[in-house]
């Protein structure tokens, strides 16, 4: 079962070398990007001097987190946003492409049930490809954290102070990766969803998907005057029970500007895993998710056509 | 008696279309049976209930178990080439030698890996990067590394050169095939084949027309090269195909002993080919 299962996420790998390459991508751009402001700073000789003085000077601990914590986020909401499309793309072509090139009939002549191929489509979805991004933006981080420090040091500043000593790595390493396979629980419904549609769809699954996520909605608003799908589709991005305590006002002043603040020192803090573990909308998603895969396997197992 | 496959009964309904109809048969080990039918005459069909790639009604048991059902096990002793054109095009030689050894395990990567080292077939080669000739190799390689109980082949060579279809079918015969392993082929090109198989299945509309080991359709069915008064005489006999070919009549008989056929002209048995268009006109009149 297990080895089977590794022989088929590897086969996922194999097919679908957007898991690698798309993060692999938004690190060379965010890399590409951070060297050609090194670069670009290094032209202003004077105003980099004061700069790294006031850094190392004036700001202050809490200061220097801030911005390293802000920068630290920033970046990794990249590769965040770079994985939702992924994730979108490559459940809806898992089931789809093997039946667009009749190679279901090649997989379905081997030893394999469907529910472990759906299975394992599901597990690269959920935390093969969310563990990927993990790996590649810890690698980022500390690939633009020793060039940074090369720099730092060039110009004459202290890189251990300015910059290793004043984020907490670890912490927020971790909290990445808590954040991105929280989130692909949260939304692992929508995961079932799309592994459904690629399954049962007979052409072009991303409108299939889509659609009634918009029409639904819209009818239960006419007909029924209610939000309850709109709530339950659209409102669960932004209801994840994982997070606590943010008051984004200590974090971002009017003009959107991360405030310096004490609070901002371990992303690890905003997080709150129990709440996350033992909230029922968690498991109402799982379950979900579960029903939709399910789904899935029947609908490869019992279609005729292959 | 060894029934590998056995049907009573079998029938798959598609909507409002009857592809099968209650068919019964039995397929004993050793054997090499020909599956021979027009288009849409239900042959795929019976194969994937086979397969247990799809449900039908009936009793269907293959290898003792339920296909469909127990499709898993039944696949670790089941091989199948499906058409040519179903190994996925993205893969490479080597990842695919790779999966099937993780999830086969019956499979032998030596002797995959001895077989396509008498082809051109490079282990880095994409299969999208291979002719329709060395894909087939590929995959036959594949199969004949597998120790399966039952192989089916389905239109194997559909789209081959003649040079790649002949080499497929020595192959099989010479490196794959015992008295432990069945076959089961379907394919248009019954000339082909007709020297390899040991029985031969004629479907049509998805119902059995002839169901017989080939030694005995000598016995069963004779052909008679006549003309003249001896041409009337012959049909009087009813023969179940009359056609005329350069000025002589070829009639088929069927169940009519040689010794009252004896006098009328040339007797032979008939090919294959001949006696499927003949069944086929008989069952639709």
């Amino acid at each position: 079962m297990i080895r089977h299962q590794l022989a088929l996420i590897k086969r996922e790998i194999w097919e679908h070398r957007s898991i690698f390459v798309t993060p692999l991508a938004i690190a060379s751009i965010v890399t590409l990007g951070s060297l050609a402001a090194l670069i670009f700073a290094s032209g202003f000789a004077e105003e980099l001097h004061m700069a790294i003085f006031g850094a190392t000077n004036i700001v202050g601990d809490s200061g220097r987190t801030a911005v390293l914590t802000g920068h630290f986020v920033g970046t990794s909401w990249l590769f965040l946003v770079a994985l939702a499309i992924l994730t979108v793309f490559y459940s809806l072509d898992s089931l789809y492409a093997e039946r667009k090139d009749k190679s279901i009939l090649f997989w379905r002549s081997l030893p394999v049930t469907d529910a472990e191929t759906v299975i394992s489509k599901l597990i690269t979805a959920v935390v093969v490809i969310p563990i990927v991004a993990v790996i590649t933006i810890v690698a980022t981080h500390i690939v633009n954290l020793i060039v940074t420090s090369i720099w730092v040091s060039a110009k004459g500043g202290d890189a251990f102070l300015l910059i290793w000593g004043s984020v907490a790595l670890l912490d927020n390493w971790l909290a990445v990766l808590i954040v991105v396979l929280a989130t692909a629980i949260w939304m692992s419904p929508f995961i079932g969803w799309f592994l459904l549609v690629s399954a049962f769809a007979k052409r072009s699954p991303l409108p299939m998907a889509f659609l009634p996520l918009v029409l639904i909605p819209l009818l239960e608003g006419i007909f029924l005057h209610s939000r309850f799908f709109a709530t339950a589709v659209f409102g669960r991005g932004t209801s994840m029970p994982l997070f606590h305590g943010i008051n984004m006002d200590a974090i971002f002043d009017k003009s959107y500007q991360l405030q310096v603040n004490e609070e901002v020192i371990s992303l690890l803090l905003y997080l709150d895993v129990g709440q996350f573990v033992l909230s029922p909308a968690t498991w109402a998603g799982v379950v979900v998710c579960g029903l939709l895969t399910t789904g899935a396997i029947y609908i490869r197992r019992y279609r005729g056509e292959s | 008696m060894t029934s590998l496959v056995s049907a009573q009964g079998v029938s798959k309904n598609y909507g409002s279309v009857r592809a099968v109809d209650n068919v019964s048969f039995e397929i004993e080990k050793g054997k090499i049976l020909g599956v021979i039918g027009p288009n849409g005459a239900g042959k795929t069909t019976l194969l994937k209930a086979v397969l247990g790639l799809t449900d039908c009604e009936g009793q269907l048991s293959v290898l003792g178990l339920d296909p469909f059902r127990q499709r898993k096990e039944l696949m670790q002793n089941i091989c199948f080439i499906a058409d040519v054109a179903v190994l996925p095009r993205w893969m490479k030689v080597w990842q695919l030698l790779d999966y099937v050894e993780a999830v086969h395990p019956n499979f032998s990567r030596k002797r995959a890996e001895g077989h396509l080292q008498s082809t051109k077939i490079q282990s880095t080669a994409k299969v999208r990067q291979l002719s329709k000739g060395m894909v087939t190799q590929l995959h036959l390689s594949i199969i004949m590394a597998i120790d399966a109980k039952l192989l089916v082949l389905d239109e194997p060579t559909l789209g081959l050169d003649i040079i790649f279809r002949k080499e497929f079918y020595a192959n099989l015969l010479n490196d794959y095939f015992d008295d432990e392993r069945t076959i089961i082929i379907t394919t248009h090109q019954v000339e082909e084949v007709e020297y390899l198989l040991t029985d031969v299945m004629f479907i049509d509309e998805g119902r059995i027309l002839l169901d017989s080991p080939m030694d005995l359709l000598a016995d069963t069915y004779v052909e008679v090269l006549t003309s003249g008064e001896n041409a009337v005489k012959a049909r009087a006999l009813g023969p179940i195909a009359d056609n005329e070919m350069f000025g002589e009549s070829v009639m088929l008989f069927e169940g009519v002993s040689r010794d009252r056929l004896e006098g009328f002209g040339e007797l032979r048995t008939p090919a294959i080919a001949d006696l499927f268009v003949a069944k086929i006109k008989g069952a639709r009149k």
